[in-house]
């Protein structure tokens, strides 16, 4: 890679605030595929955005220089092509969730709870092929204070 | 229900290992495409076993909902790069914030009810997690 070597803190600091910036994009795609919901329903606006989610992808294939790959740990397993089957069953089983009595608050912290202790497993375990990471005092202090600020977020919210 | 809440936050985080690690055999881009495609197929499926494919208000939707996808592709091709690099707990952390915040901004923007004090206490738990995040070892 012809790619100067930068110090490890500010290639951190690149990789946190992208994940930050695709919380945002998150944030306009949730208003967006809520929007085609509201007009027509949950089965056809995730319908349309993995349509034009599809072609996007092969857009932006074709318009931007191939990277090379070959670092990684060579070809994929078959279960590694089915991210979207897991998307897709998100909608259904989120749709169920949502038209239950939970209310969207409950529904909302239990969903962070959900995927914090998946994402803790996947990091301890190393599944998926992930590389294994034990969480330090300072992931742990990470998580609890997002974790909080969400949780006042969403239960302080409401009916204020 | 409970169940089912709880169940479709560790979905997400299962999309975002399994894309992950295709990504790692291919590209992120290439992992976002085959997300897409596999997602559109399953849900062509379940459309033709019987929710219909084409509803009829479809011609009401207002155009700038349609980007949706798009920014899904940009969104899953991110997550899946991020999740080898940072790990899983701290890219579901960081998304989740920057979700939070935005969605705070949003709905100020959008003039929804909510309390101000929780919103703001929230934000700063959320920026303090941050900082420690970033944080030297």
């Amino acid at each position: 890679m012809p790619q100067p070597i930068r110090p490890v803190a500010a290639r951190r600091m690149l990789d946190l605030a992208l994940a930050f910036g695709s919380g945002g994009i998150l944030t306009l795609m949730i208003l967006c595929n809520g929007t085609v919901a509201g007009v027509t329903n949950g089965h056809f606006a995730s319908l349309a955005a993995h349509g034009t989610g599809t072609v996007a992808a092969l857009a932006f294939l074709a318009l931007l220089p191939r990277r090379r790959s070959g670092a990684g740990p060579g070809r994929a397993p078959l279960w590694a092509y089915l991210g979207g089957l897991a998307g897709a069953v998100t909608v259904i089983v989120g749709s169920i969730a949502m038209n239950s009595a939970l209310a969207l608050s409950g529904m909302l912290a239990l969903g962070l709870a959900g995927q914090t202790a998946f994402s803790l497993a996947v990091d301890r375990f190393g599944w998926f092929g992930m590389p294994r990471r034990s969480p330090d005092l300072r992931d742990a202090a990470t998580v609890v204070l997002i974790l909080a600020g969400c949780l006042v977020i969403i239960f302080g919210g409401t009916g204020g | 229900m409970v169940f089912y809440a709880l169940a479709a936050g560790m979905l997400v985080a299962v999309s975002r290992g399994v894309n992950g690690r295709l990504a790692l055999a291919t590209s992120p881009l290439v992992a976002s495409f085959w997300n897409h495609l596999v997602g559109l197929l399953v849900l062509i499926a379940v459309g033709l076993a019987g929710a219909g494919l084409w509803p009829e208000r479809v011609s009401a939707v207002p155009v700038w909902a349609w980007a949706g996808g798009s920014l899904g592709v940009v969104f899953v091709a991110s997550g899946s790069w991020l999740v080898a690099r940072i790990g899983a707990v701290l890219t579901a952390m960081l998304v989740i914030a920057g979700q939070m915040i935005s969605g705070v901004l949003l709905d100020i923007l959008r003039d929804a009810p909510g309390s101000g004090w929780a919103r703001a206490a929230g934000v700063v738990l959320i920026l303090a997690g941050m900082v420690v995040a970033q944080s030297r070892k």
